[in-house]
This record gives C-alpha cells, sequence and structure tokens, in this order.
C-alpha cells in the first residue's frame, strides 16, 4: 500500500518530504529504527504512537535539532529537492522557520517570557528577512488574522504570561506560518489544552493547511485528533513505523495489533464522514 | 508588603541623596582633626561628636556612605558582569566546558579570601591616593566575588538552554549572537539582578572586614569599613552610644537593600 | 604558724610596713591572677626567648644579682658580693649560704658552674647566653670553696654583671625531669594552652624585715589570654589582679571608675619612631632617595611633625616627645642634655627650601618641580599607630607634603623593610627591654642588619655613620662606665642631629591593678607590677598607697 502510494505520488511530482532515518541517543540506541516517511504538499499527516516511542526525536531529526539532545540521525531526508543531510548547518539555519515550521506542545514554556508578543513575532520575521519595519508589521498584523487573533497594540504589547493558553498556541503557529513555509511540525500540539480549545486549534491547523497549502505532520498520542485532520495516518511504536495509511483505511481496517489496540482503546470509534465535516470539507 | 519596600526604596534614595550631597550637607572637612576637641561627645556644632583624632563623626559619616554606596554597587556590577559571562558561556557551552569551569569556580570559592585579599593588597604599589586606594579595594572585590554568582548563572543558562524557548528560537532559524541577546539574556536578567543586589551589601560587609583588619580603605578617607572600626574595642564604647550611628545605618541600609532586592525577584 | 602572727601584732603600733607582712601573713592560701598574653614557649630558663616565658623564669628562678627596678641598679640576690676583673673578662661572686632549692638540696658554687657550662653549652642554643658570647674560646669557672667562684670568659663583656639579671640558677644535683628552682615560686601546674599554676617555693631564702620567709602569695594562676579587650573585661570583672600593660584608652576609661586601679608608671622604655628608605639600590626613584638621604630633608619633616599633640590626642597624654634611641626611663644612659626637635613648620620650610624645594600654592615641590609625595608604611591593626599616621599626615600637609598611609599585615611589612626594600619611609614602634645600649649594636652599626634605614653596607654610606660605627666599636671595648657613658652620648647626639631615625614619641607605662593587691609600686621597667613579687601580698580592698 504504502509502495503504491508512493509510485502514484512520483506520477504527479515528488513528495514534499521524503526520509528514512535511523537515530540514537548517547546510551539509548535504536530511538528511530529505520523510519520511512513522506508527505505530499499540502497534506496533512498524522504521527501517532504512545509516548516515548521517538514521535518528538523524529521531529527534531528532520529539523537537524538532534544534537541539541545530543542525539545523531543516519540516512537521508530529502525535502523539496534539498538533501538535508548534506546541508551544512548555515544553509540549514535559513531554512528553519522559513521553510520548515515547528509548533511545541507547550506554548506557556516555549514562548519567550521576557519578550512581548508583537516583539517576538517581530524577532521571528526578523530572522529571515531583512525588511522595513512596516513590512515587518504588515506580516505580523496577516500572521495574527490568519490565526484569528488580534493584530491591535495592546494585544501585541502583551507578555505571554498575560494571554490564555490557547491564545498562546494561536501565537506560536501564527509564528510557524509567518513565513508560509512548504512544511509545518507540530509536535503535541494540542494535548495541552482543554477540549474546546483543542478543536479550535485543529480547526486551525487544517484551515491553514488548506489555504495556504501548507504540508503538516502532526504529532501526537490520540488518535482522535490526529484521526479529525489528517489524511493518513502514520503508526508509530518502540522507534518504528508500524503501519501509514489513509486515515479511514485504518479505522475499518487496521492492520497491526498495536492500531487495533489504539482503536479499541477510544471512547467511541468516531464515525470518519461525520468527523471530517465536524473539522471541515476535504478539498481532495 | 508594597509600602514596606517603597519606604525601603525610599529609604535608600535618601541615604544616596544624602551621601551625594555630602560636600554642601557636611559641617566639616571629613579629614579635619580639631585637635583640641577628640573624642568629644555630640553637639550642635558636632552632631555625631568626634572621632579620636577630632574629626567630626557625622560629616566623616556622610562621606564613608558616600564611598560605600558609590563604589560597593560598582563592584556588584563588575562581579555580576563576570558572573555573567563566565556562568553564562559554562552554562551555554554545556559539556566538558561546563565542568572545567564549574570546578574551576568551586576551587576559587574554597580559597581563603581574606588572606588573598591581604596579600593582593600587600602586592599593590604604596603611593596611591586614598580615593584610588579605595577604588583598588573594591575593584578588587568586584573581580573575585563573582564566583557564586556564576554558578548560580549557569545553572540557569543550562535549563535555559535546554528549554523550549530555545528550543523554538532554534527551530525559528535563531543562533549565535541574536539568540543570546533575544532569549538568553533577557531570560537570564531577573537571575542576574537578584545577585546584583545581593552582592551590594555583601562588598559593603567585605570592605568592612578589610577595613577592620586595617587593609581598606587608606586614612584619612572614611569608608562605613574605617567607622565601624571604632567598634572593635568592644570595652569601650557602652558608655557613647553615639558611635553606634554607623553600625545602625548599615545595618538599615543593608536590610534596605534586601528588601527592595525582594522586589527585584517579584519581578522576575 | 602562731609565733610569727603574735609577733606581728606586737608590732602593729610601730611599722606599717610590717603591718603590711603580717597581715598577708595572717593570709594562707592567697592566690594571684594574671594573664599571659600567650602560652610560654619553654619552661626551661636558658631557652627563654619571648615574654610570657620570661614571666615564668623571673617567677621562678633565683638569680646571682637582680637589677632593681625602681634604682636600676644591680643588687645582691644568690650572691652577696661580685667583683669585676679590670680587663672586662671576668667576674668572682661570693654566694649565699645555707640557700636550698625548691627540692631540699642545697646550693653552691658548683651549681653555679653548671649554670654557667650549660649556658655557653653551643649545643643548647641558649638565647641568653649569646649575650655572653663576646668571642671564640672557652668559658672557664673556678670554684673556691662552697661560696666561692670566678668565672673567666674568652673576651671583655661590657656590662657583665647586669647580664646575671637573666640567668636563673639551676640545680646540678636534682633529677632533671623535676626542675628545682631557688626563685620564690615553682610551677606546679602546667597545662598547656590553658593556664599555669605556681606555688610558693618552700625553701625560699628571702625573709621580711621581721623575720617571715617570703613571699607572701601561697600560689600564681596565670591564664592564656589573648585578647586584650577580654583580659581588660576579666580586671573590671575580678577575675585577674592586674595588667601590666593598658592601653591609653582603657586607663581613661577605667580612671574615670576606679581611680584607685590605674598607674601611670611614667615614661617607659617604648619608642614610636618612623625613618626613612635610604637604601642606595632600593626600588623608590632616584630624586626621592635624594630627599631622603639628604639631612635637612628629615630634619624638616621631624620639625613638622607636631609631636606634643601624637602625645596629647594619641595618647591621651601618656606619652611624651621622644628625643633620643634611648628613652628617658632609662637613669643611666639615657642623655640628659637633648631636647625634643621643636614643632617648627616655618623652620621645616627653611630647611626644605636651602635643598631647593619650593611651596606653590599649598604644595611642596623639588629642585626638579617634582611634587613632593611619599608613602609611610605602618602595620595594620594597630590603632594608635594608625591614628599617629593620620596626625602625621595632616601636619605634613601643612608644609604641602602629600603623605599616603598604607597599613600593611606585618609579615608583608618586614619584608618590605628587610628583603624588597619597597618603600619609602615607615612607622614602627621599637621594644626594647634591655638598659644597656651595647644590646643595640645591630641596629647603630652600618654592617648591621637592624641598621634598617640602610642596612648591611660594606662601608659606611655617610662620615656620621661611620663615625657612629667607630664609637659603638670604642663603648663595645671600654669597661670604664663613664668614658663608655660619653660615648654612648655622643651617639645619641649625631643619631639626635642626622635623625636617620625620627623619633616621635616615648609611651608611659601605663597598669592596672586590683584594689586587693597590696605593697604595688609600679615602674617603667618589665615587669611592671610583678618586679617585687615576693613582697606583694593580698588583702581586703586598700586605699592607694602610693
Amino acid at each position: 500500500m504504502d509502495g503504491a502510494y508512493a509510485g502514484a505520488g512520483s506520477l504527479m511530482e515528488l513528495p514534499l518530504l521524503s526520509l528514512r532515518l535511523s537515530a540514537s541517543y548517547p546510551g539509548k540506541p535504536g530511538v528511530l529504527k529505520d523510519v520511512r516517511l513522506e508527505l505530499n504538499r499540502g497534506e496533512v499527516l498524522g504521527l501517532v504512537g504512545p509516548s516515548g516511542c521517538g514521535k518528538s526525536t523524529l521531529a527534531l531529526a528532520i529539523l537537524k535539532l538532534l544534537y541539541l539532545k545530543r542525539g545523531r540521525a543516519e540516512g537521508f531526508i530529502h525535502f523539496n529537492g534539498l538533501d538535508l543531510m548534506a546541508l551544512k548547518e548555515r544553509t540549514m539555519r535559513e531554512l528553519r522557520g522559513s521553510e520548515i515550521a515547528l509548533v511545541l506542545q507547550s506554548p506557556m514554556s516555549a514562548l519567550n517570557p521576557a519578550l512581548r508578543i508583537g516583539v517576538q513575532l517581530e524577532e521571528a520575521w526578523k530572522v529571515h528577512r531583512r525588511s522595513t519595519r512596516r513590512e515587518c508589521r504588515r506580516a505580523v498584523t496577516e500572521t495574527l488574522e490568519n490565526v484569528s487573533l488580534p493584530a491591535d497594540q495592546s494585544f501585541l504589547r502583551r507578555y505571554p504570561a498575560e494571554l490564555s493558553v490557547g491564545q498562546a498556541q494561536r501565537v506560536l503557529i501564527g509564528m510557524a506560518v509567518l513565513h508560509r513555509p512548504p512544511l509545518l511540525i507540530a509536535d503535541e500540539p494540542t494535548s495541552a489544552l482543554d477540549i474546546i480549545t483543542q478543536a479550535e486549534i485543529l480547526e486551525l491547523f487544517s484551515m491553514l493547511s488548506r489555504t495556504m497549502g501548507i504540508g503538516v505532520l502532526y504529532i501526537s498520542h490520540d488518535l482522535f485528533s490526529v484521526a479529525a485532520i489528517s489524511q493518513r495516518v502514520a503508526v508509530m511504536d518502540q522507534g518504528e513505523i508500524v503501519e501509514c495509511r489513509r486515515t479511514a483505511d485504518l479505522f475499518t481496517d487496521p492492520g497491526r495489533a498495536y492500531t487495533r489496540k489504539l482503536i479499541a482503546a477510544l471512547p467511541v470509534t468516531p464515525q470518519f464522514r461525520e468527523l471530517q465535516q465536524a473539522v471541515g470539507e476535504w478539498p481532495a | 508588603m508594597m509600602w514596606v519596600r517603597r519606604a525601603a526604596m525610599a529609604f535608600l534614595v535618601a541615604v544616596f541623596a544624602a551621601s551625594l550631597l555630602a560636600r554642601w550637607i557636611a559641617p566639616d572637612s571629613y579629614a579635619h582633626q580639631f585637635r583640641d576637641l577628640p573624642d568629644a561627645a555630640p553637639s550642635t556644632q558636632h552632631w555625631l561628636g568626634t572621632d579620636d583624632l577630632g574629626r567630626d563623626r557625622f560629616s566623616r559619616l556622610l562621606y564613608g556612605t558616600h564611598i560605600s554606596l558609590l563604589l560597593a554597587p560598582a563592584a556588584a556590577l563588575v562581579s555580576s558582569g563576570l558572573a555573567a559571562l563566565i556562568g553564562g558561556a559554562a552554562g551555554f557551552a554545556g559539556g566538558w566546558m561546563e565542568s572545567c569551569v564549574m570546578a574551576a569556580t568551586d576551587l576559587f570559592l574554597s580559597l581563603p579570601w581574606l588572606f588573598l585579599l591581604i596579600t593582593v593588597r600587600a602586592f599593590l604599589p604604596l603611593n596611591v591616593s586614598p580615593i584610588a586606594s579605595v577604588a583598588i579595594t573594591f575593584a578588587l572585590l568586584g573581580c573575585l566575588g563573582w564566583a557564586a554568582a556564576a554558578r548560580v548563572i549557569c545553572a540557569d543558562a543550562r535549563a535555559l538552554c535546554n528549554s523550549d524557548i530555545v528550543l523554538l528560537a532554534r527551530a525559528s532559524g535563531s543562533s549565535g549572537f541574536r539568540l543570546l541577546r533575544r532569549h538568553i539574556i533577557p531570560n537570564l536578567m531577573p537571575v542576574l539582578s537578584a545577585q546584583f543586589w545581593i552582592s551590594i551589601p555583601v562588598f559593603i560587609l567585605t570592605e568592612a572586614n578589610l577595613g577592620i583588619l586595617g587593609l581598606g580603605v587608606a586614612e584619612p578617607l572614611p569608608s562605613w569599613g574605617s567607622l565601624l572600626r571604632e567598634l572593635e574595642s568592644f570595652s569601650a564604647f557602652s558608655a557613647q552610644p553615639w558611635l553606634f550611628a554607623p553600625l545602625i545605618l548599615l545595618v538599615v541600609t543593608v536590610s534596605c537593600f534586601h528588601l527592595a532586592m525582594g522586589n527585584q525577584e517579584a519581578w522576575a | 604558724m602562731k609565733r610569727p602572727a603574735l609577733f606581728a601584732l606586737m608590732l602593729t603600733g610601730f611599722c606599717g610596713a610590717l603591718l603590711a607582712g603580717a597581715a598577708a601573713a595572717a593570709q594562707p592560701g592567697s592566690q594571684l591572677r594574671f594573664s599571659l598574653n600567650s602560652e610560654p614557649k619553654t619552661l626551661n630558663p636558658l631557652l627563654v626567648d619571648d615574654d610570657a616565658s620570661e614571666t615564668i623564669r623571673y617567677l621562678t628562678g633565683g638569680v646571682l644579682a637582680r637589677l632593681n627596678r625602681v634604682t636600676q641598679q644591680l643588687q645582691p640576690e644568690l650572691a652577696t658580693a661580685w667583683k669585676v676583673n679590670r680587663a672586662g673578662d671576668a667576674i668572682s661572686f661570693t654566694l649565699r649560704r645555707n640557700v636550698r632549692f625548691s627540692d631540699g638540696t642545697p646550693f653552691s658554687a658548683a651549681d653555679v658552674a653548671y649554670t654557667i657550662h650549660r649556658l655557653m653549652d653551643s649545643a643548647i642554643h641558649s638565647p641568653t647566653g649569646d649575650s655572653f658570647r663576646s668571642g671564640k674560646g672557652k668559658v672557664e669557672t673556678r670554684v673556691a670553696g662552697a661560696d666561692q667562684i670566678s668565672i673567666k670568659f674568652p673576651a671583655p663583656i661590657v656590662g657583665l654583671d647586669k647580664l646575671f639579671d637573666q640567668v636563673a640558677i639551676l640545680s646540678a644535683q636534682s633529677p632533671k625531669g623535676k626542675m628545682a628552682v631557688l626563685g620564690p615560686y615553682y610551677v606546679a601546674e602546667n597545662k598547656a594552652g590553658s593556664y599555669l599554676l605556681l606555688r610558693r617555693n618552700p625553701n625560699y631564702w628571702k625573709r621580711d624585715s621581721a623575720g617571715r620567709q617570703l613571699p607572701y602569695i601561697d600560689s600564681i594562676r596565670l591564664d592564656v589570654e589573648q585578647n586584650r579587650d577580654i583580659e581588660m573585661l576579666r580586671l573590671e570583672r575580678g577575675e585577674i589582679d592586674f595588667i601590666d600593660s593598658v592601653s591609653a584608652e582603657n586607663y581613661d576609661r577605667l580612671a574615670a571608675r576606679a581611680p584607685k586601679m590605674v598607674y601611670d608608671a611614667g615614661v617607659s622604655m617604648d619608642a614610636e619612631q618612623m625613618w626613612f628608605n635610604e637604601v642606595p639600590n632600593a626600588p623608590p626613584p632616584d630624586y626621592k632617595k635624594a630627599w631622603f638621604t639628604s639631612v635637612r630633608f628629615r630634619r624638616a619633616i621631624s620639625e613638622s611633625i607636631n609631636r606634643a599633640d601624637l602625645a596629647r590626642v594619641v595618647f591621651h597624654g601618656h606619652a611624651q616627645p621622644a628625643v633620643s634611641w634611648i628613652s628617658p626611663a632609662n637613669r643611666v644612659w639615657f642623655d640628659a642634655s637633648l631636647r625634643p626637635h621643636p614643632f617648627d613648620p616655618n623652620s621645616a620650610l627653611r630647611l626644605l627650601a636651602e635643598d631647593g624645594f619650593s611651596l606653590r600654592n599649598g604644595a611642596l615641590y623639588d629642585r626638579g618641580g617634582r611634587a613632593v609625595e611619599f608613602s609611610l608604611i605602618t602595620n595594620a591593626g594597630n590603632r594608635s599607630r594608625e591614628s599617629m599616621a593620620a596626625m602625621i599626615q595632616q601636619d605634613l600637609a601643612g608644609i604641602g607634603i602629600r603623605l599616603n598611609v598604607v597599613t600593611l599585615d606585618f609579615p608583608s611589612l618586614l619584608e618590605r623593610i628587610t628583603r624588597s626594600y619597597d618603600y619609602e619611609s615607615c612607622l614602627l614602634g621599637l621594644v626594647n627591654n634591655d638598659l644597656d645600649p651595647d644590646a643595640q649594636m645591630n641596629v647603630w652599626l652600618s654592617s648591621g642588619k637592624n641598621h634598617i634605614w640602610n642596612p648591611n653596607q660594606k662601608t659606611p654610606a655617610t662620615a656620621w655613620e661611620a663615625e657612629i660605627d667607630r664609637l659603638m666599636r670604642a663603648q663595645a671595648a671600654t669597661i670604664d662606665g663613664k668614658k663608655r657613658k660619653q660615648e654612648i652620648d655622643e651617639v645619641q647626639e649625631l643619631v639626635w642631629r642626622e635623625e636617620p631615625f625620627i623619633y616621635l614619641v616615648n609611651k608611659d607605662a601605663l597598669v592596672a591593678v586590683s584594689t586587693n593587691l597590696h605593697n604595688v609600686h609600679p615602674v617603667a621597667l618589665a615587669p611592671q607590677v610583678y618586679w617585687n613579687i615576693d613582697q606583694l601580698w593580698m588583702g581586703p580592698t586598700r586605699g592607694r598607697d602610693r
């Protein structure tokens, strides 16, 4: 199935991201075991798995930031026609934030508490663009509108501690899509949120993916939220991708024992169509 | 508690102002010896009496406050700066570099400071003016006082480097100087400023200790240290309560620094 | 025990002094307590080199002749008579008979001979013996009967007889472990670092005029107490009976509360002095060394210091302007014709003008137009010395000189004045307990290592130093007392004129004594209070018996 889909993709165009990775930490080998993954432009790919199965490691590995945790990755990452593993750190730095963006789980610990929201967004802009003040303002305003946040001065002058968690996560997402990157990696972006906010953020992701054509690698341990927005779901367990299928297929015909266990653990098996309608129409 | 902090700040400002205006407020020069009036009790002419050489105590207290309160913050600035540089670099670099720097810091902390200061002071040139001598003393204190603060800052820098803030900043493409200026330094500022406020009273007290050993500020310049020396023969002052004035001022000022510092921590 | 007391009662009406003795005799078990400021380094009288050990030696050792601390003359003790030969290299003693050591063994000339041989034994390294070492060769003793001994030294020794004040006679027969003594007390207990207990020597030979055996006081407890303030508090609480050296401040404070407790015993042997570094190749720049080596400059500094103010303000009047390297307390050797340099800034400026210095806008400049500024080092932690430095600073500012006072810890100070010579001027005190000026030989000889302003010279740097060398060597070879005095006076006059040391003040000896201690007559020489230990007695509160 995996192969069939890749074959179909290659007829149309190359996938946005295609990787094959193994990763390890000092004294902890095999965190990722020959993980293969492909993600197309504008596609939302869910990545589910239990805590500690290597999901976050994969996110960092794609950004080539694994060294921060003293980890090492081997294999290849083809992104947008580039071989990331062969890139120098300097070039990689230019890609981070502008081509590949990251959204983290807890917005409160990820936002810099010492900087005002406006300054933080401007900072994220200035990292990659040399532009006038006005352009910078406009980009910030635009991205805040995109994530449905007010762009007035009183909001921009707030510190992260003065926001609600939902607002903060929107700021974080706004920051991520500021440069309209082709790929957004969201690492458990909703697990710190209450159920209503969760739904709103999920909707935001799918909306952004639709309107901007951003490919999203949506990482979560929560199959329910993954199912809500992903076209395909990859299931990961102990450093391996055990299954990668269209979302609907996964629920109707779970192939692996682990996937079955995951689905069985849900309180209600989602009616796949209804769920998709609740979140919004799929273009496909 | 807010009014306590305000009162502390107000007191500090008043003391600072009075000491800065010493030249105009002080009734006499700090060095002039009224040799016919040594050890005088307080009077309308000498509000706190005179010391054993007949120098006006009130004027000496004003000038001494001027010196201690100007130089202690300067020394604190130097030591906090060094602590930020050394601790920050170690915490930022991590790994063996952090271990090395922290081992060196531990060693530095375990040295017998008083003796080293005495030795260092003894090696300095003899012909320095009293002002230069007191400046050197505080500069030494500043240069030597970074270690404890560096430990704290290193730990904080380490934690910060492992935090989501820095991870996100890096994932957004920030690095190097930009990361330092925008993300690391602003987040280390609260702990840094706390260290700064803590070290001010510490330096004032250290200078007082050096003064008791006769190694702080050179004659005829007064400092809190040299003023406190009058209390060293503890059997001699029970009948002269006004001798406690510098001690009371020191204790109250240091307490006020702590209250003001509490303010800083709340902000952090 | 009853008979002497009765005897004393009978005499009551006749003689107050005898009453004093009798009253003491009526109180067995009395104890005198005072503090040592450090632990005695040795109890062996031959090895004494520190004050605390000297105290023990003074209280326990019996000597052939004792220097009377009041008259400053030698008086008989274990020797009833002595004679120094004309050459000054031999002395013969006639010894007291029927004297026994504390352990009961009899005292004879053999004990003196034994003591002298031990004293001069080069293997023992006795500091006391060093003062007898005038030349190479052996010391010979000749015992002629139990009470006659003569001692011959290889070379003449000036002031030979007075040196025996320091020689405690050892017992030749007693077991070596037990220190048998001839003095008024013996060491009964010694708790290292804490206290010593001395008990009355039951065989002490001396008796008072009423025939009672001395000393009166039964025991002496000596506590080691380094902190002078605590010592003072203990005196005030009545835990100790006297302090033989109190500061002027403490003196005044105690005088206000208990005037009967304090004594100003008059000018002491201690002098405070300053000097300039005159070492030719020392680190200070040449132009400064040119100032320092000019006698007019030194004299000008001397005349611009107000010595009377120093004595009055720093020492609360318990000091007097100093004149010479010999204190007026030293009655025999002080040159009474000398007067202190007067405080006269105008005269100082005239002297400086002769050397090309000029005063402009309140600042003094030398011939080369350089502002006159120098540093004065002194030891840290000595309040009165720091106060003196501050006053000198003020005085010198009066003639346009900027003085930088630097206090250093003592080892660094010594390093600078004796090794690196990296200093400009120094303020220190000199403690001298030896009355004979010969003891200061290594200060005055230009080749001496304590010739501190310019030590270890191969040949004298100046004519006056050469002259001092000549005079000091001459006096060391002069046995005739009068001629020696003339030579020493000449040295004092030279030093007064040239001022290599600028003498500032001689401090008074200030003591504080409990009112329970009687027959106290404090003197300026050490030991100020207990020099007549065998005559002191404890009793009910006294009036002041001055």
